[in-house]
C-alpha cells in the first residue's frame, strides 16, 4: 500500500486485531481503521 | 467464565490499538461498495478504503432441533456467553446440567462446572460419535481421558444423539436422546462446533468455498481489494491439501498478521493448517496436531502409529506426573502425519509443538529415531526415554528395514 492509503479492517477478535497492529507496524503512514460490532471477543 | 481473569483481560483492548495509531470504530459493517471502495456502517456512517481485511469470525453452530430455542439452553463463544453463563450459574449451586457436544469447548466447561467451588452441578456429556474430542484423538488415546472425566465425577454418553430438547413453560427441562432416554436438564450448553460469517462477504458476491470466504495462500479473495483471514475463510489442511475449516485462533493471528504482510510487499505464502489444539480438564492436559489414525483412513492413507507411556521428570525426581503420546505415520513415505498427547501434567504437552514443526519439516520416521530433546531430570524424562524418539522407535520396528 502506498503513503496515506486507507486499510479498513472489519471484525477485531482473532485475525482482524493482529492484522490492524502488524499493518501499522509494517506501514506507519497507512491510514488503518478497525471497525468492531462488538467490544469483546474470545477465541480459541 | 471460570472467574480466573476479566473479560477485558482476554480481548484486543482499544487503547492498545489506538496506541499503536489505529482508528477504532465502533459499529456494525451493513454493506460494502465495492465499485465505490466505501463500507457502510448500521449508524449511518461511510468509510472509503482502498484495501479492505474482513476478518468477521464464526458464530456457534445451534443444530436445528426442537428446543434449541428454550430458556436455559447456553452455548459458548464470545464474552457475551461466558457473562450469560456466570450469571445464571451464579444463581444455582446445584442442578443437572447437560453438555450436548464433546468438543474441547463442551469438556472445558464442564470440567470448570464441575470445578465450581461451592457447587454441586451433576454433569452429563452427550456425544454422538463414540469418545470425547473425537477431532483430536484416536479411540485409544480417548479412552484414557473418558475414564479419567468419569472418576471426576462427570457421566459420559457416546454414540448418543440428541433426539430434542424438552421444556415446560418455556424452559429447558430435559434431553431426549434418540435411543428414548430423557435426561433431566436445569441448563444444556450446546456446543457443536461454529458456522463462519460470511453474510457480507456473500452480498460483496466474493467466490465462497465449502467452509468459508475463498482466499489464496496470500489471504487475497476473489477482489483483488479484498484480502480475508480467521474463521471467517476457508482454510487448506497441509496434509491432505483439501479445503477444511480450520477455525482455530493460531491460523487467525498468523493469517491476519500474513494479509499485513502482504498488503506491504512482503510475499510470505501460508502453508495450510494442520489443526494443532489444545485444552485443559481438570488436572488434565491434551494436545493434538495433524491427522488421527480414524481421519487418515478416511483420506485413504495407511498408517503406522505407536503410542509411548512417559513422566513429566526424571523418575528419580519427585512429583513425577505420567503423560502419553501417540505418534501417526504415513506408511508409504514413512513421514509424520499427526501427534496426540494425554497429560497429567501441563508442560509435556507443550512437545506437541515439537510433533507439528516435525510435520511441518516432512520428517520420517528414520529421521525421527535420531531426535534429542533439551533434557533435564526437572524438566523431562531421561534421554533415553524420549517418548518421540521410542515412538518413531517403535514405528521403523514396525514397518521392518
Amino acid at each position: 500500500m502506498k503513503d496515506g492509503e486507507k486499510l479498513v479492517i472489519v471484525g477485531c477478535s482473532g485475525s482482524g486485531g493482529p492484522a490492524a497492529m502488524m499493518a501499522k507496524k509494517l506501514m506507519p503512514s497507512v491510514d488503518v481503521t478497525v471497525i468492531r460490532k462488538e467490544e469483546f471477543f474470545i477465541v480459541r | 467464565m471460570a472467574g480466573l481473569v476479566t473479560s477485558a483481560s482476554i480481548v484486543v483492548p482499544d487503547k492498545m490499538l489506538e496506541g499503536a495509531g489505529i482508528t477504532v470504530v465502533h459499529d456494525e459493517v451493513t454493506a460494502v461498495d465495492s465499485q465505490r471502495k466505501k463500507v457502510e456502517t448500521s449508524t449511518g456512517g461511510t468509510l472509503a478504503y482502498d484495501k479492505l481485511y474482513l476478518a468477521t469470525g464464526a458464530r456457534s453452530f445451534v443444530p436445528p432441533i426442537e428446543g434449541s430455542d428454550l430458556d436455559g439452553v447456553l452455548t459458548l463463544r464470545g464474552v457475551p456467553d461466558a457473562e450469560r453463563i456466570r450469571e445464571v450459574l451464579d444463581r444455582s449451586k446445584n442442578g443437572k446440567i447437560v453438555c450436548i457436544g464433546a468438543g474441547f469447548i463442551s469438556m472445558e466447561v464442564a470440567s470448570l462446572l464441575a470445578e465450581k467451588p461451592g457447587s454441586a452441578f451433576a454433569i452429563t456429556v452427550v456425544e454422538l460419535l463414540d469418545r470425547p474430542l473425537p477431532l483430536m484423538l484416536d479411540r485409544d488415546m480417548a479412552a484414557f481421558v473418558k475414564q479419567y472425566l468419569e472418576e471426576k465425577g462427570l457421566h459420559i454418553l457416546t454414540g448418543e444423539r440428541v433426539e430434542r430438547l424438552v421444556g415446560r413453560n418455556g424452559k429447558v427441562v430435559g434431553v431426549e436422546l434418540a435411543s428414548g432416554v430423557v435426561l433431566d436438564a436445569d441448563l444444556v450448553f450446546m456446543n457443536v462446533g461454529v458456522r463462519p460469517n460470511v453474510g457480507l462477504a456473500q452480498s460483496i458476491g466474493l467466490e465462497m468455498g465449502r467452509f468459508g470466504i475463498k482466499v489464496n495462500e496470500f489471504q487475497e479473495t476473489s477482489d483483488p481489494d479484498i484480502l480475508a483471514g480467521g474463521d471467517c475463510v476457508e482454510k487448506i489442511n497441509f496434509l491432505t491439501g483439501k479445503p477444511t475449516p480450520g477455525q482455530l485462533r493460531g491460523p487467525a493471528v498468523v493469517q491476519g498478521r500474513l494479509a499485513a504482510k502482504r498488503l506491504a510487499g512482503y510475499s510470505v505464502a501460508f502453508p495450510g493448517v494442520i489443526d494443532a489444539g489444545g485444552c485443559k480438564m481438570f488436572d488434565m492436559t491434551i494436545a493434538a496436531t495433524g491427522l488421527t489414525e480414524e481421519r487418515a483412513a478416511q483420506e485413504g492413507i495407511a498408517t503406522v502409529s505407536a503410542v509411548v507411556d512417559s513422566r513429566s521428570k526424571h523418575g528419580m525426581i519427585p512429583g513425577v506426573r505420567p503423560w502419553k503420546i501417540k505418534l501417526v505415520f504415513n506408511r508409504d513415505n514413512q513421514r509424520l502425519i499427526g501427534g496426540q498427547i494425554v497429560s497429567y501434567d501441563i508442560a509435556p504437552a507443550r512437545e506437541i509443538d515439537a510433533v507439528s514443526a516435525f510435520i511441518l519439516g516432512g520428517r520420517t520416521i528414520a529421521e525421527l529415531t535420531t531426535f534429542t530433546s533439551a533434557c533435564n531430570p526437572d524438566i523431562s524424562s531421561e534421554p533415553s526415554a524420549e517418548p518421540i524418539t521410542i515412538a518413531a522407535e517403535q514405528a521403523l520396528q514396525k514397518i521392518g528395514r
